[in-house]
C-alpha cells in the first residue's frame, strides 16, 4: 500500500504538469472518481513515470457536495479526458477545462449521479425511458472566469453538412456494442466521436454491495477474454490488503493459466482481425485452435469463457490430472499452426498492404492516453506490467517483452503474434515442475479488508488491468474501480483514425484489440 | 459431337407444320425464354449449394448437413424462405428506382447468361458481334447497383455504390482487354465460332504465353466485376453491414444474391468458352483412343464441367484472401492490369502476325 | 529490444521500392502460399460437431457447471441441513429455502428442516459460492448443459425430493428436472 498525497484542487493542475514535466509522470495508470462522503468529493490519479519506473498516487478533493469541481488534467494526459467523463457521469465531478463534458456511459437524461453515496436508486428517479436518446452533435466545455464563476462554451461536434455515418452499435466490425460517429469526406475519415455504455452494468456500483467473494463473480464479466487475468488482479488486490500469502503452486498455476488466457485472448484477435479484413477463413483457423485452449480451461476450471477460477487464497480446485499433458499438447499443436497463420495472412501481399503504415499511434500518444498492452508495446513503449510489476512468478521466467516501433497496425498486430510464442515459452518453462502444495489457503468464512485503499495491477491480455479498492474495514468494499485496459485504447482511436480510410478503422479497430465489456464495465 | 440444333431444328419444323410462320416463332421465343429462367435459376441454386459446401471445405467445417441427405435440400427451403418473406418498405426512399434496380441487375444477368455457348448447336443469342453484346449486356448491371445504393436512402449504400461504380468501370477494362487478346488471335466475335475454332486445340495451349497472361487478367478482372472476395469492397460486411443492397428484403434481396452467384458462373462460363474450348472435348494430339472417349462424353457436360472448375478455383480464391481496401483495388487495376493487359494484347498481335501460334 | 520480423519466417513483403516487375512476382508468391494453406485445408478432415446428433457421445467435463443439483440417496435423503448458507452468499438471490421447524419424536427437541429448495436457474451465475460454501456438501453441480425451456417460470427448479410420502408435502416437487 503506497502512501497517497493529498493535493490541494486550486493547486492540482500547476502540480499535475510539474510531476509530468519534472519528475517525468507521463502515464496516467488510473483515474478514480471519489466520494468520500463528509470528506468531499473528488478522484485518485496513479502516476508512473515511464522512464524511471517510479510510481506515485495522488489524491484531490473539493469540499463542495453540490457543485464539485476539479481543475481537468486532460490537456497533460490526453487520456485523461474520457477517464474525466465517466468520473462525471458516476459523482457529477465538473472538470474545469475538459473540452467534453458529457456523461460517458448513461444516457444524458438520466437523473442523479449513480456512484455517489446520497444517490437514490430508487425506479422512480430513474425510470424505464421508452423513448430514443438524441445524439447531440454539441457538447460543453467548462471555463472558470476569473471571478470564480463557470462559463460555458459551446463545442461542435458535427456540423449539419458533415456526412456522418454511425459504426455501431450493431455493426459487424465493432466487436460488440460500442458506437463510433464517423464523419467523413468521401472515404476518407475526418473525425470519430465514440459513444460508449451500450453494455454498461454497473459493475462498480453493484460490487459496493457485494461482498469480497461475491464481487469476483463480476470481474471475468469485463474483459471477457481476459477472465484469468481480471481475476487474479482482483485477488491479487484482496490477498494483498488481507496479508494472505498464497503458496507457489498457486503462483505457478496462475501464471500458466493468464498465459493460456493471453493465448486464446490472441487467437480470437487474430480470428477477428482476419474477420474483419474479409479473410473468413483464417478466422476459422483462429477459432478452431482457440477451442482446444478452451477445452483445457473447460476440464480444469468448468467454464470456458467465464472461468471462476481463482478464489481469495488460491484457485477453486486443483489443476485436472490430464490438464499438464493436455497443455503439452496444445503448445506442440500450436506452434506449427502458427506458422500456417503467419502464411495464409501475415505474409500475405494483401494483408500487408492494408495493415502497414496504416494508424499510427506515436509512443508519446500512447503513453499520454496510457494506451497499454500490445498497443502500447506496438508503439515502442515498454509498457508489460509482467516487467514493470512483476507479480505471481513472472520474474522466475525468462521471456521477451515483444516491442515493436513502428505503431502501426501491422506492429500491432505483430505484436500479439510474437506473444503468442511468449506465452508458450512462459508456459514450456513452468509446466513440468508445478511445485506441490495446498491449491488455496484457508480465508475465513467473512473476509474485511482493513481500512485503507489498494491497488494491484495484472498484465491482462490488452493492456494493465487494476483493481482499486477503498475500503473502510466492512465486508463489503467502499469503492472499487476497475482500470479498464480497453477505455484508453478507444479513446485513442480519433487520434490514430483522422485521415485514414473506412476500411483502415475496421483495420485500426481490429488490431486496437478492445473488448467493449471491458469499457463500459 | 452430338449437335442440338437437331433437336430445334425438328422442333421448328414441327410448329412450323401447323401454326402460321409468326406465331410458331413467338411460341418459340416464349419457350426459350422460360427454359433460360429453370436454367437460371438452377444454376443459381447449384452455384449457392456449392459456395456454401466449398467455402466450409476450406475452412474445416462440413456446411449445410441438416436438410436432406448432406444438406442438399437446403438451398431449396431457402428459397422458398426467401420467396415468402416480407419486401420491407423503406420510408424515404425513393421507391420506383428502389423497386426497380433489382430487375435491372437481375436482367442483365439474364442477358449475359443466354450468350453462353453451352452444347453444340445450343445458343440462345449468337451473332457475329456476340463479345461485344456479352460485355454490354454484362455492363447493365452495375446501373442497378448504382441505382440501389443510391435509392435506398442510406449511407452504407450510397458508400457500396460509390464504391462498387468505381470498381466496375474500372474493371471492365481488363475483361475488355483480356477478351480482345483472345479476338485478336481467333479473328471472329461470334462467341459459336469462337467455340468451333478450338476444336483443334483451347486457346490456352493455342496462344500459350499470352492467352495465358490473358486468361489469369480476365479471372481477377471478372471476379472484381463481380464483386467477390477480395474485390467485395460493394458490400465489405465488416464495413458497410451489407454495401448497396442493406436496405433490401426478401425476394428483392433475393434477386441481388441469386444475380451476384449466377454472373459468377457467367464470368466462369465466358472464361470456359473463350479460354478452355467451351463445350470442346480435351483432346491430346496422337492419343486417338483417349480423343474418342473425350468426344463420346456430350458437349454441355465438357462445358459445365469447366465451368465449375473455374468457379472453384474463383470461390478459392474468395476463401483464401483478404479484402482489399479501395485506393489498392483501383492502384491493381489502372497500374499492374491495364499496362499488363495492353503489353499483353500487343504479344499477341505480335503471335499472331508472325504466325508463333500453335 | 528492438523487435524486427517475428522467429517465425515470414516473407517480407514488397515495399514501394524495388523493381515494379520484381513487386509484382513477390506479391504473387506470398498470394500462392496462402492459397496452398487453404487448398490442403480443402481436404483434411473437417472439425464440426454436429451437436444433436452426437449427443450420445457428446460428454462434458465432469467440472462442467450445467445445473446445480441437489444429490440425493437411494431412500431418497439429501444431506441439506436447511443452514441457509448458499441463499446468503449468492450474489443473484438465486437460491430461495422453505424451511419448517419440526419436533424430533424420540428427543423432543426442535429441529430446522428443508421444505423447499428453490433455485432460479435463469438468474444464475454459476459463480460456484454455494457450492463451496456449503458445509455438508449438499449441492453441487452437474454437467446437464440443455437449459432451454418455453416458459422463464419452468426455470425456476426445486431441488429438493420430497423427503418421504408421509411428511406430506408431495406438492414441493412439480417441476423438478434433476429427476432425469
Amino acid at each position: 500500500m503506497q502512501e497517497i498525497l493529498e493535493i490541494p484542487a486550486a493547486e492540482f493542475h500547476q502540480t499535475a504538469r510539474k510531476l509530468k514535466e519534472e519528475k517525468g509522470m507521463d502515464f496516467l495508470r488510473s483515474l478514480t472518481g471519489m466520494d468520500w462522503g463528509e470528506e468531499g468529493m473528488g478522484a485518485v490519479y496513479h502516476l508512473e513515470s515511464t522512464s524511471t519506473g517510479a510510481t506515485m498516487t495522488l489524491r484531490v478533493r473539493t469540499a463542495d457536495r453540490l457543485q464539485p469541481e476539479l481543475p481537468s488534467v486532460s490537456d497533460i494526459w490526453k487520456g485523461a479526458a474520457l477517464n474525466e467523463r465517466e468520473a462525471y457521469d458516476y459523482f457529477g465531478i465538473l472538470f474545469i477545462g475538459n473540452p467534453d463534458m458529457r456523461r460517458l456511459y448513461l444516457r444524458e437524461d438520466w437523473q442523479g449521479h449513480p456512484l455517489r453515496k446520497d444517490y437514490d436508486a430508487s425506479d422512480l428517479t430513474n425510470p424505464l425511458r421508452m423513448t430514443n436518446e438524441e445524439a447531440v452533435d454539441t457538447t460543453e466545455t467548462l471555463e472558470l472566469n476569473p471571478d470564480g464563476t463557470l462559463k460555458v462554451q459551446e463545442n461542435i461536434l458535427f456540423d449539419d453538412k458533415e456526412y456522418v455515418i454511425n459504426i455501431g452499435p450493431q455493426h459487424p466490425a465493432t466487436h460488440g456494442v460500442l458506437r463510433f460517429r464517423v464523419s467523413l469526406e468521401g472515404e476518407t475519415i475526418k473525425k470519430i466521436d465514440v459513444h460508449c455504455g451500450y453494455i454498461h452494468r454497473g459493475i462498480e456500483k453493484m460490487c459496493e454491495s457485494l461482498t469480497y467473494p461475491q464481487t469476483l463473480a463480476l470481474t471475468d464479466r469485463l474483459d471477457y477474454l481476459g477472465a484469468m487475468q481480471n481475476r487474479h488482479a482482483l485477488c491479487m488486490c484482496i490477498e494483498n490488503a488481507l496479508g494472505i500469502e498464497v503458496s507457489p503452486r498457486v503462483q505457478y498455476i496462475r501464471t500458466i493459466m493468464d498465459e493460456l488466457q493471453r493465448i486464446d485472448s490472441h487467437l480470437l484477435f487474430f480470428s477477428c482481425l482476419c474477420m474483419d479484413m474479409g479473410a473468413l477463413t483464417a478466422f476459422f483457423y483462429g477459432f478452431r485452435d482457440r477451442e482446444k485452449v478452451l477445452d483445457i480451461f473447460e476440464q480444469t476450471c468448468g467454464g470456458r469463457l467465464i472461468l471462476n477460477y481463482n478464489i481469495i487464497g488460491g484457485v477453486q480446485a486443483d489443476i485436472h490430472p490430464d490438464f499438464v499433458k493436455r497443455v503439452k499438447d496444445f503448445i506442440a499443436y500450436l506452434r506449427p499452426t502458427l506458422r500456417e497463420y503467419h502464411d495464409v495472412f501475415t505474409g500475405n501481399i494483401i494483408a500487408q498492404q492494408r495493415l502497414k503504415g496504416v494508424g499510427v499511434l506515436s509512443r508519446e500518444d500512447a503513453i499520454s492516453f496510457g494506451a497499454t498492452g500490445g498497443t502500447g508495446r506496438a508503439s515502442g513503449w515498454a509498457c508489460d506490467v509482467r516487467k514493470r510489476h512483476p507479480y505471481a512468478v513472472y520474474d522466475r521466467v525468462d521471456f521477451k517483452e515483444i516491442v515493436y516501433p513502428q505503431g502501426d497496425c501491422f506492429a500491432r498486430y505483430m505484436v500479439r503474434m510474437d506473444e503468442i510464442e511468449q506465452s508458450l515459452h512462459i508456459i514450456e518453462q513452468l509446466i513440468d515442475d508445478i511445485p506441490d502444495g495446498p491449491y488455496y489457503e484457508k480465508t475465513k468464512p467473512l473476509i474485511k479488508l482493513p481500512e485503507g485503499t489498494y491497488y494491484a495491477a495484472v498484465e491482462g491480455s490488452r493492456g494493465e488491468f487494476g483493481a482499486f479498492i477503498e475500503s473502510r474495514g466492512d465486508k463489503y468494499p467502499y469503492r472499487m474501480k476497475f482500470r479498464s485496459t480497453g477505455l484508453p485504447l478507444v479513446s485513442a482511436i480519433d487520434t490514430i483514425a483522422r485521415g485514414a480510410k473506412i476500411a483502415d478503422l475496421i483495420a485500426i479497430g481490429g488490431t486496437l484489440d478492445y473488448v467493449v465489456p471491458d469499457i463500459d464495465r | 459431337m452430338f449437335d442440338f440444333s437437331i433437336v430445334t431444328g425438328w422442333i421448328h419444323n414441327l410448329l412450323t407444320s401447323f401454326l402460321p410462320y409468326g406465331l410458331a416463332v413467338f411460341v418459340e421465343c416464349v419457350a426459350i425464354g422460360i427454359g433460360i429462367m429453370i436454367a437460371y435459376a438452377l444454376i443459381a441454386i447449384i452455384m449457392i449449394f456449392m459456395e456454401r459446401k466449398v467455402c466450409a471445405a476450406f475452412q474445416c467445417r462440413l456446411g449445410p448437413m441438416r436438410v436432406g441427405p448432406q444438406g442438399t435440400v437446403q438451398i431449396f427451403c431457402d428459397v422458398i424462405k426467401m420467396l415468402t418473406k416480407e419486401i420491407v418498405k423503406i420510408r424515404e426512399a425513393d421507391k420506383f428506382l428502389y423497386n426497380l434496380a433489382p430487375y435491372v441487375v437481375i436482367a442483365a444477368s439474364v442477358l449475359a447468361f443466354s450468350c453462353l455457348p453451352v452444347n453444340k448447336g445450343m445458343e440462345v443469342l449468337d451473332f457475329n458481334v456476340g463479345v461485344f453484346f456479352l460485355l454490354a449486356a454484362s455492363s447493365i448491371g452495375v446501373v442497378g447497383i448504382l441505382l440501389a445504393g443510391w435509392s435506398s436512402n442510406n449511407k452504407y449504400s450510397l458508400i457500396g455504390a460509390m464504391r462498387s461504380g468505381a470498381q466496375m468501370v474500372s474493371y471492365e477494362l481488363s475483361t475488355g482487354l483480356s477478351i480482345l487478346t483472345i479476338v485478336v488471335l481467333t479473328d471472329t466475335m461470334q462467341l459459336s465460332e469462337i467455340v468451333a475454332r478450338q476444336a483443334d486445340g483451347w486457346f490456352i495451349f493455342k496462344g500459350h504465353v499470352s492467352a495465358v497472361i490473358a486468361f489469369i487478367i480476365y479471372l481477377i478482372a471478372g471476379n472484381a466485376e463481380v464483386n467477390r472476395g477480395p474485390f467485395d469492397l460493394p458490400e465489405a460486411e465488416s464495413e458497410l453491414t451489407a454495401g448497396y443492397h442493406t436496405e433490401y428484403s426478401g425476394m428483392h434481396f433475393g434477386l441481388f444474391y441469386v444475380a451476384e452467384f449466377v454472373n459468377l458462373f457467367i464470368i466462369s462460363g465466358v472464361a470456359t468458352t473463350i479460354f478452355l474450348g467451351g463445350w470442346m472435348p480435351l483432346h491430346i494430339p496422337g492419343w486417338e483412343g483417349f480423343n474418342a472417349v473425350m468426344d463420346f462424353i456430350p458437349g454441355f457436360v465438357w462445358f459445365f464441367g469447366k465451368a465449375f472448375f473455374v468457379v472453384w478455383l474463383l470461390m478459392w480464391i474468395k476463401w483464401t484472401f483478404p479484402r482489399l481496401r479501395i485506393d489498392q483495388i483501383l492502384t491493381l487495376e489502372w497500374k499492374y492490369l491495364i499496362p499488363l493487359g495492353l503489353v499483353n494484347l500487343l504479344l499477341m498481335v505480335i503471335i499472331v502476325v508472325f504466325k508463333l501460334h500453335f | 529490444m528492438k523487435g524486427n520480423t517475428s522467429s517465425v519466417g515470414i516473407k517480407e513483403a514488397p515495399s514501394g521500392k524495388g523493381s515494379y516487375l520484381k513487386n509484382l512476382f513477390r506479391g504473387i508468391g506470398t498470394l500462392l502460399t496462402g492459397l496452398k494453406v487453404t487448398g490442403r485445408e480443402f481436404f483434411t478432415p473437417k472439425v464440426t460437431e454436429q451437436y444433436p446428433e452426437n449427443r450420445k457421445e457428446l460428454k462434458m467435463f465432469d467440472r462442467f457447471r450445467g445445473t446445480l443439483t441437489m444429490p440425493h440417496d437411494e431412500q431418497g435423503n439429501n444431506r441439506c441441513i436447511a443452514c441457509g448458507l448458499c441463499q446468503s452468499v449468492c450474489p443473484n438471490d438465486t437460491i430461495h429455502i422453505t424451511t419448517d421447524t419440526v419436533t424430533d419424536p424420540e428427543t423432543g427437541k426442535n429441529k430446522r428442516v428443508l421444505v423447499r429448495y428453490e433455485y432460479d436457474l435463469g438468474s444464475c451465475m454459476f459463480c460456484q459460492l454455494c457450492v463451496n460454501t456449503c458445509p455438508h456438501h449438499a449441492i453441487a453441480f452437474d454437467t446437464a448443459f440443455e437449459h432451454a425451456v418455453f416458459d422463464r417460470s419452468k426455470l425456476v427448479l426445486t431441488l429438493n425430493r420430497p423427503a418421504k410420502p408421509a411428511a406430506g408435502n408431495s406438492s414441493a416437487d412439480s417441476d423438478s428436472r434433476t429427476e432425469k
